[in-house]
């Protein structure tokens, strides 16, 4: 029993040093990747496509949904403690800086993580990896580099999109509500609304986009050759990626309050 | 090919050029409200303590925010040196003479710094040096009037007005009354001319006069008290004999005695030829025919007590029938019903001896 205790820990240990290792090196090459960007211009573009702008229809209307909730709740909270203004601070904390990062995270992993997970998966168990580096291309530089940028690109992409559909989502509730000039709205949320704020927001999609991207394409290429395996890929891909996106997102908040 | 991905780049571009606008934008508009791109002009102070004061805070002026405060250090005399800045749109109402004041709420509503311009016209050069209410150069220019201080119109701050004057008006008959007991204290020791001091020494001889009066009642309270000393002697020699009289008086051989002697006043009083007691017996006599006479009118009271009886029973049937009749004649027959039937009337308390008994 010790003997397999100790295998797992020594099994468990080599794993997370080699995720270590290639997520470094999945770093490095994308570093280098706009140098030699020809390589694979064409694979960021289409990542970041499919990953950025067709889930920017599910994320409009989850951040519309969101602003015009807490609007809501918020308008009829807020009000019996005579703190309407707090609306907009409201606002701002929950779709710029919690959920908004956090929400289009989960919606890029459902959808692109389990795509870049299987797709890998399927280019292994077809023997394409070894054709990459049978003809002296680094997959992680062609493969993975592209995906993570685009992902990256495509969670602060969609975070800033999320942040304005989901304010203009509660301007447009506000107007049946309460109506207020466009102009007054956005002086108000302006009032409260920092760079901070926004730099945290972003920072939190950053993070999470290199979370989503590594734990992808490390699930993707860790395939072996049944092809039984890549669903399973995709599953523990999204498993893990929202493990460690819900582990950064308290980290990163915690980091950002207690700091 | 399929639309999108025949122009994937110009989606994948618009799609990112429109959010790094929109980022910038947002940048720009939160950059400008926080006056990135405004000069301010900065100033120094000084507070006496940091409390209520922090970097960020707003200076105000008649409600608008005209400034905020930079910068705080404690210097070396143990004073609060204040790097604080004016917008550059209000630059103008910081003139020369102009003061900085910390309003503390007193009901825990935080606190507010103010800055009230200068009356002068001449604005101040930047880094100079803006006094505090409470500081002496303040407080000089606030009694010069040289600076623009508005009147307090929120209640509290108008209540902590009319409260100041009321401490002072307190703190200066605090002073009053320490001066008076100082003054007191020092004609109390004598080293006082005032009026106290001579109202003292005028109490002095009074208590002298006062000394002087005691001593001569206490003369004549002595004659008083010998002379009554001298009247229970006096009355302790008539105790004494009435003490010996009832002695006497009680010895068998004493005063009865000598009254009951065949030569005492007794017998001669007795010894008077039956005079005086002729005299009980005719007295007697007199008495016994009184006697006889008092008994023959009862007798003859007894006798007539029958027909005494009969003539008042008579008499009561006669005024009961007048009554009858009365009653008759008022309830006339012809008019109403007739003479009524009498009821006795039937005694509430019975003696013991009527009835069954």
């Amino acid at each position: 029993m010790l003997r397999r205790i100790g295998e797992s820990v020594r099994r468990r240990a080599g794993e997370i040093l080699y995720g270590l290792g290639f997520f470094y090196s999945l770093l490095k090459e994308s570093v280098l990747f706009f140098r030699r960007r020809q390589v694979g211009y064409r694979v960021l573009v289409m990542q970041i496509l499919f990953t950025g702008y067709e889930a920017l229809r599910i994320s409009a209307v989850l951040a519309m949904a969101i602003g015009v909730a807490i609007n809501l709740i918020g308008a009829s909270l807020l009000a019996e403690f005579g703190q309407g203004k707090l609306m907009y601070t409201l606002l701002i904390i929950v779709i710029t800086r919690e959920l908004g990062p956090l929400l289009t995270a989960f919606i890029v992993t459902a959808r692109s993580g389990t795509a870049i997970a299987t797709e890998l998966g399927g280019m292994v168990v077809n023997h394409e990896i070894e054709a990459y580096v049978a003809v002296g291309v680094n997959p992680l530089s062609y493969l993975g580099a592209p995906r993570l940028i685009g992902v990256v690109v495509s969670m602060l992409v969609l975070s800033i999109y999320f942040n304005l559909f989901g304010l203009l989502g509660s301007f447009a509730i506000m107007q049946v509500l309460k109506p207020v000039a466009l102009a007054e709205y956005l002086r108000n949320l302006v009032a409260v609304l920092t760079v901070r704020d926004l730099m945290s927001g972003l920072l939190k999609s950053l993070i999470f986009g290199l979370i989503i991207a590594s734990v992808s394409i490390h699930r993707g290429f860790a395939v072996e050759r049944a092809s039984t395996e890549i669903p399973v890929a995709g599953i523990r891909a999204v498993g893990a990626s929202f493990i460690l996106i819900i582990l950064a997102d308290a980290a990163v908040t915690a980091a950002q309050y207690l700091g | 090919m399929k639309f999108r991905i025949k122009y994937a780049d110009r989606i994948v571009g618009i799609f990112v050029v429109l959010a790094a606008l929109f980022l910038v934008a947002s940048v720009i508009v939160l950059g400008a409200n926080q006056r990135w791109f405004a000069k301010d002009y900065r100033f120094v102070s000084r507070f006496g303590s940091a409390a209520g004061i922090a970097p960020g805070t707003p200076i105000m002026l008649k409600g608008f925010q005209i400034g905020k405060i930079d910068r705080i250090r404690l210097n070396e005399d143990n004073e609060v040196d204040v790097e604080f800045s004016i917008y550059d749109s209000y630059y103008g109402k910081a003139k020369v003479n102009s003061l900085l004041e910390l309003v503390t709420s007193p009901i825990g509503l935080g606190s507010q710094l103010l800055f009230h311009p200068g009356k002068g016209e001449e604005i101040l050069e930047e880094g100079a040096f803006v006094a505090t209410a409470n500081s002496p150069e303040g407080e000089a220019l606030i009694e010069q009037e040289l600076v623009d201080i508005p009147v307090k119109d929120d209640t509290v701050t108008r209540l902590l007005g009319n409260i100041n004057p009321l401490i002072e008006n307190l703190n200066k008959t605090v002073v009053t009354v320490n001066r008076t007991l100082t003054e007191v204290n020092r004609a109390l020791a004598g080293q006082s001319s005032g009026p106290l001091g001579r109202m003292i020494e005028d109490a002095a001889d009074t208590v002298a006069g006062v000394e002087a009066l005691v001593g001569g009642v206490r003369g004549d309270a002595e004659a008083i008290v010998s002379k009554a000393n001298d009247l229970a002697a006096s009355l302790e020699r008539i105790t004494r004999n009435l003490e010996d009289t009832t002695a006497a008086l009680r010895d068998p051989t004493g005063l009865v005695p000598r009254l009951l002697d065949p030569k005492g006043s007794v017998k001669t009083l007795l010894d008077d030829k039956n005079a005086l007691y002729n005299s009980i017996l005719g007295s007697v006599a007199e008495i016994q025919r009184t006697l006889k006479n008092i008994q023959a009118m009862t007798t003859t009271l007894n006798t007539q007590m029958p027909t005494v009886a009969a003539t008042l029973e008579e008499t009561r049937t006669a005024i009961r029938q007048a009554q009858d009749v009365l009653e008759g004649l008022k309830n006339n027959p012809l008019l109403k019903g007739g003479i009524p039937e009498r009821k006795d009337q039937t005694p509430l308390y019975q003696s013991l001896r009527e009835g069954e008994f």
